[in-house]
C-alpha cells in the first residue's frame, strides 16, 4: 500500500455575502471549488510533484495533506490514519502530526521573526516530548543544524541575521526535528536564486536518500520538478489533468495542458549539447 | 562600427549609509545597439535594478551616481535624463500595478501617453491607442475598461501598451514576468521579442532567470557584486561561459528533462556578498574553484571585451 | 547593551535634535516627580505646615507677611507651587502610567483575541470600539467615573478616586490599541510559521501569545507613548473639571483649575507654572511618540 493515498480531494471555498445580505439583496450563494476530485498516491521514499500555475489549487491541497485544512470531500490517508477520522484519538493524532511536516515557500515569513533559531527548531521537539533531557535538546538542535549545513553557533542568532537560502535551510531542519515520515515541499525554492536554490535542491535530495524520506513537492518550475520528482501530477484550475513518471510524462505528454506548459517553460537545454 | 544607442561608461552608483560608502554598482561599462534584445542577468542584490534606474535617472538618496557616463544617442543623459525619460526611454515595472493608474481607464492613460509626447488630435491619438492596444494583443474594445478588469498578464501587456505609446527607442524591462505564471511569461516575452524584431526597438531585459535569457535575448551582461563579471552573445555566454561564476549559474540551472533523478545539481558554494562586506580582489574569488594569484588582491580588467576573470590575463600564474 | 548602541533605533535617535530634547526633557520631568521628596521644600500634602499667611505670593518675591520667597510663588491657600506641582506630577504620571497599562492590556487582548479567532466575536469587539469611538474619549472617561463614584459606597470614594479615574482613562482609551493589534494580528496569523506551530499541534492559545503577540507589539510602543500624553491630558481636563483628584491631593489639572480662579486678578503663576509643566511633558512625549513611529515604521510617514 502507497505511504499517502489522497481520494477524491475536494475543497470548497464560501465567497457569497453573509445569509441575511443575500435575503435583501437576492444575490445567489457564490461557491469556489478550489480542488475537484483529486487522487493521487505516493510511495515511501519517493517525491510526487504536483505542478500547477497559480490558482490551480497545489497550495490547498498542501496545507490538507498537512491536516490544517480539512477537505470538504473525499480523504487523506497518510500511513494509513487520517487526520479527519473523527475516531483518531490525540495520542494517534499527534503520532500522526509528527509524521507530517511543511518546508514553505517565503524564507521570510515561514520563521517567527522574534525567535532565536535555537527555539525555532526546540519547537517540535518539545511539542511533542521527544528528548526529557535539557543537554540531550542542545546536541540534538546542533546535529539538525549540522545536517542543513550550518553550524552550531547559529543557533543563538535571530532569523533576519541569515540570507534566504540560510532561512530556507533552518526551515528543512525545523521540519527533520521530529523525524517526520512525509515532508510537503510547498515551492521551496521559488524565492531563491539560482545558484542557492541548487545547494537547497541538493540538500533535500540528500536528506532523502539518508533518511528514506517521502517528499510531496509542489512547484510551478517543471525544470526543477524534473530534477526532483519520480513521478508528477499536472493540475489545472483544481482538476489533475494528467499524471505519469516523470521521464515519460516530460517525454510524451498527452494533455494539452501540459504540452503548453512544457512549450512555454523557459529553458536553457537548448544551449547546452 | 556603428554607434551604440546606448553606451555607458564605467558608471559606478554608491550607496551612503550612515556615513558609510558602499559601491552598488562598480565601474560599469556596457552598450546596447539598436533592435537588439540586451539581457541583464544576475542574483538578487546584484545591481541590475540599479543599472536600469540609473539609466532613467531614477537614482535617488541614499543612492547617487558617483563617477561614469551614460550617453543615449550621443547625448549624456546622466546628468539631467528628464528629456528621454518616458519618451525615448519607458520602462517596465514587474508589478503592472505600479505602471497604471486604478482610477482611470486604460484608454484615457493610454491617451495621455501620447499626447503628452506626440502632438497628434484626439482622434488621431485614439486611432493610435486601439492599434497599439491591438499590437499587444488587447481587444481595442476594451480601450474604456478600468485596469483591474484585466488579469495579471493583461495588465502587463496594457503596461506595455503604454510604454510603446511616445514611440520609444529603447525599453527597460525589468523582471517584466516575475510576477506571472509560466505561460503567460511566455506570451509576453514573445511580445517583447515581436516589438524588437518589427519595430527596431531595444530591449534591455532585467531578469534573474537564465532560462528567461536563453529564450529572449541577443546578448547577455551577468552582474555579481554590481560588477560586470561577463558579458558577450547569449549564445557564446551560455555555451562556453568563460566566468567561473557563469559557469556555475548555468550549471546549476535545472533543465527540463536535463538530469536523471540521481545526479545532482552543479552548486556554487556559499553566497553572493553583501555590499558591505565584498573581498578586495575578485568579488567572486571566495566562492571560486579556480582562483589564481591575483584574485585575491587585485579586480581584475575586462579581458577580451568578454570577461572580468583574472584566469583570461594572459600573464596569469596558476595558484 | 551593545546590540542597541549598534541599532539603526539608536543611530536615528543620535541624529535627531527633536528626540534627543524631547527625551531628555521626559526623563527630567519624570526623574523630578520620582524624587519630588528630596527636591521639593517643602510637602504640600501636609495641611501642618501650611501657613494661610503666604497665600498668593508673587514668584521669588519675599512675602509681605511671613518674608519668605518660593521659585514659583504660592496659590490662595500658600501651598508652595514649584513643591505643588512636583507632587502633582507624580500623581499626574501615576494615574497617566496605570491608565495606559489598563488600556494597553485590554486592548492588546481584545484586539488579538478578535483578529485571531475573527468571526461573530471579532465583529462583536469591534462593533463596541465603534460605538465607543463614536464618543469623545473624555465623555466616556466622564461616563465612567460617574458611574463608578455611584456604585462605591460614599465612605471608601473618596480613598478610591485615584483608582476610578485610572480606571476611567483606561477604559477611554483602549480602542486604537485593539484596532492596532488586530490588524498586525490579521496579517501575522496568515504567515507560513503559523502554519508550521499548527503542524506541531500547538493549541490556538500557544500560536496566539508564543507567535503572534510578540510580532504584533511593536506598534503598540507607539501607540502606547501617545496615548500617555493624551492620559495625561485626560487626567488634567477631569481634574480641571472637578471630577478628578480630590483638591487636597492635587495634580497638575487641579493646579490648572485653582489658578484658573485667580488668573484675571493678576495671580497669573498659580495657572502658569502648572500649565507649561503640562504643555512642555505632553508636547515631548507626543514629539518623542512621532519619532518613535517613523523610525519603527518609516511606510506611515
Amino acid at each position: 500500500m502507497s505511504y499517502v493515498t489522497a481520494s477524491g480531494l475536494t475543497r470548497q471555498y464560501d465567497l457569497s455575502d453573509p445569509w441575511f445580505i443575500r435575503m435583501i439583496t437576492g444575490r445567489k450563494a457564490n461557491v469556489l471549488t478550489a480542488v475537484n476530485q483529486v487522487s493521487f498516491s505516493i510511495e515511501k521514499g519517493t517525491t510526487y510533484a504536483l505542478v500547477g500555475e497559480s490558482g490551480s489549487g497545489k497550495s490547498t491541497i498542501a496545507k490538507m495533506l498537512a491536516g490544517v485544512l480539512a477537505p470538504s470531500q473525499g480523504s487523506v490517508q497518510i500511513d494509513g490514519h487520517d487526520f479527519n477520522n473523527p475516531r483518531l484519538d490525540n495520542a494517534n493524532k499527534k503520532m500522526l502530526r509528527q509524521r507530517v511536516q511543511m518546508v514553505f515557500q517565503s524564507p521570510y515569513a515561514s520563521l517567527n521573526p522574534r525567535w532565536k533559531i535555537g527555539d525555532i527548531l526546540l519547537e517540535p521537539i518539545n511539542a511533542f516530548n521527544l528528548i526529557e533531557d535539557k543537554a540531550t535538546r542542545q546536541k540534538r538542535v546542533i546535529e539538525l543544524l549540522e545536517q542543513v549545513g550550518m553550524s552550531a553557533h547559529d543557533q543563538t542568532k535571530y532569523p533576519h541575521e541569515f540570507s534566504g537560502g540560510q532561512r530556507q535551510r533552518i526551515s528543512i531542519a525545523r521540519a527533520l526535528a521530529c523525524h517526520p515520515e512525509l515532508i510537503i515541499c510547498d515551492e521551496p525554492t521559488s524565492a531563491l536564486d539560482v545558484s542557492v536554490q541548487a545547494q537547497v535542491l541538493n540538500l533535500l535530495k540528500d536528506l532523502q536518500q539518508e533518511n528514506g524520506l517521502t517528499y510531496l513537492f509542489i512547484s510551478h518550475d517543471l525544470a526543477v520538478i524534473s530534477t526532483m520528482a519520480n513521478k508528477i501530477g499536472v493540475l489545472k484550475d483544481g482538476e489533475l489533468v494528467e499524471e505519469g513518471e516523470t521521464s515519460g510524462l516530460l517525454a510524451n505528454p498527452q494533455h494539452a495542458y501540459t504540452k503548453m506548459l512544457l512549450a512555454a517553460a523557459p529553458d536553457i537545454g537548448a544551449y547546452i549539447s | 562600427m556603428p554607434t551604440p544607442l546606448l553606451q555607458i561608461n564605467q558608471l559606478t552608483v554608491t550607496l551612503k549609509k550612515r556615513q558609510a560608502l558602499f559601491k552598488a554598482v562598480d565601474n560599469l561599462s556596457l552598450t546596447v545597439n539598436k533592435g537588439e534584445i540586451l539581457g541583464l542577468v544576475g542574483e538578487s542584490g546584484a545591481g541590475k535594478s540599479m543599472v536600469g534606474s540609473a539609466i532613467m535617472g531614477l537614482i535617488d538618496k541614499p543612492l547617487f551616481i558617483s563617477s561614469g557616463e551614460i550617453y543615449f544617442k550621443q547625448r549624456r543623459i546622466d546628468t539631467n535624463a528628464q528629456p528621454v525619460r518616458g519618451a525615448e526611454i519607458s520602462m517596465i515595472f514587474q508589478d503592472p500595478l505600479v505602471s497604471l493608474n486604478p482610477l482611470r481607464t486604460i484608454g484615457d492613460q493610454l491617451l495621455e501617453t501620447i499626447r503628452t509626447h506626440i502632438p497628434l488630435s484626439k482622434p488621431k491619438a485614439l486611432e493610435r491607442a486601439k492599434r497599439l492596444l491591438k499590437e499587444v494583443g488587447i481587444d481595442p474594445a476594451r480601450i474604456n475598461a478600468y485596469p483591474h478588469t484585466f488579469s495579471g498578464g493583461m495588465r502587463q501587456r496594457v503596461v506595455i501598451a503604454l510604454a510603446l505609446a511616445p514611440e520609444p527607442s529603447l525599453i527597460i524591462a525589468d523582471e517584466p514576468t516575475t510576477a506571472l505564471d509560466v505561460s503567460v511569461q511566455a506570451q509576453i516575452l514573445d511580445l517583447l521579442k515581436q516589438l524588437c524584431k518589427h519595430r527596431g526597438t531595444s530591449i534591455i531585459l532585467i531578469t534573474h532567470d537564465m532560462g528567461v535569457i536563453a529564450d529572449t535575448t541577443d546578448r547577455v551582461a551577468v552582474l555579481y557584486s554590481g560588477r560586470l563579471a561577463e558579458i558577450g552573445t547569449t549564445y557564446d555566454v551560455l555555451k562556453n561561459p568563460c566566468h567561473p561564476y557563469t559557469k556555475g549559474l548555468v550549471a546549476a540551472t535545472p533543465q527540463i528533462n536535463g538530469a536523471s533523478l540521481k545526479d545532482k545539481l552543479f552548486q556554487i558554494p556559499g553566497s553572493m556578498p553583501d555590499l558591505n562586506n565584498i573581498p578586495a580582489g575578485c568579488a567572486f574569488y571566495p566562492r571560486c574553484t579556480q582562483a589564481v594569484c591575483q584574485c585575491e588582491g587585485e579586480q581584475p580588467a575586462l579581458f577580451d571585451n568578454r570577461t572580468a576573470c583574472w584566469l583570461f590575463d594572459k600573464g596569469a600564474k596558476p595558484k | 547593551m551593545r546590540r542597541f548602541l549598534q541599532s539603526d533605533l539608536f543611530y536615528s535617535f543620535r541624529y535627531s535634535p527633536v528626540a534627543i530634547v524631547s527625551f531628555v526633557i521626559i526623563v527630567f520631568i519624570i526623574l523630578t516627580a520620582i524624587f519630588a521628596d528630596l527636591i521639593a521644600p517643602n510637602n504640600p500634602f501636609d495641611p501642618a505646615s501650611l501657613n494661610l499667611m503666604n497665600g498668593f505670593t508673587p514668584p521669588m518675591q519675599a512675602n509681605d507677611f511671613t518674608g519668605e520667597t518660593f521659585l514659583m510663588g504660592t496659590d490662595d491657600q500658600g501651598r508652595d507651587l514649584f513643591s505643588t506641582i512636583l507632587y502633582g506630577l507624580r500623581i499626574s504620571l501615576f494615574v497617566g502610567v496605570m491608565a495606559v497599562m489598563l488600556a494597553m492590556l485590554l486592548g492588546v487582548m481584545l484586539g488579538l483575541v478578535a483578529g485571531f479567532v475573527g468571526g461573530w466575536i471579532d465583529s462583536f469587539i469591534m462593533r463596541f470600539a465603534d460605538i465607543q469611538m463614536t464618543f469623545p474619549s473624555i465623555l466616556v472617561a466622564m461616563l465612567i467615573y460617574g458611574v463608578a463614584k455611584g456604585i462605591l459606597p460614599p465612605e471608601v470614594r473618596y480613598e478610591m478616586s485615584i483608582a476610578v479615574l485610572i480606571m476611567s482613562i483606561g477604559l477611554s482609551e483602549w480602542v486604537p490599541f485593539a484596532r492596532t493589534v488586530r490588524g498586525s494580528t490579521l496579517v501575522e496569523k496568515e504567515k507560513e510559521y503559523i502554519i508550521a506551530a499548527k503542524m506541531v499541534g500547538l493549541s490556538r492559545y500557544q500560536i496566539m501569545i508564543r507567535h503572534i503577540l510578540p510580532n504584533v507589539l511593536s506598534p503598540v510602543l507607539v501607540i502606547a507613548t501617545i496615548t500617555f500624553a493624551l492620559a495625561i491630558i485626560a487626567e488634567a481636563t477631569l481634574s480641571f473639571l472637578g471630577v478628578g483628584v480630590p483638591t487636597t491631593k492635587p495634580s497638575l489639572g487641579t493646579l490648572i483649575r485653582i489658578g484658573q480662579d485667580f488668573l484675571f486678578s493678576g495671580e497669573w503663576w498659580i495657572l502658569f507654572f502648572p500649565a507649561v509643566t503640562l504643555l512642555a511633558f505632553a508636547l515631548s512625549i507626543n514629539l518623542f511618540g512621532d519619532w518613535l513611529r517613523d523610525t519603527l515604521n518609516p511606510k506611515l510617514k
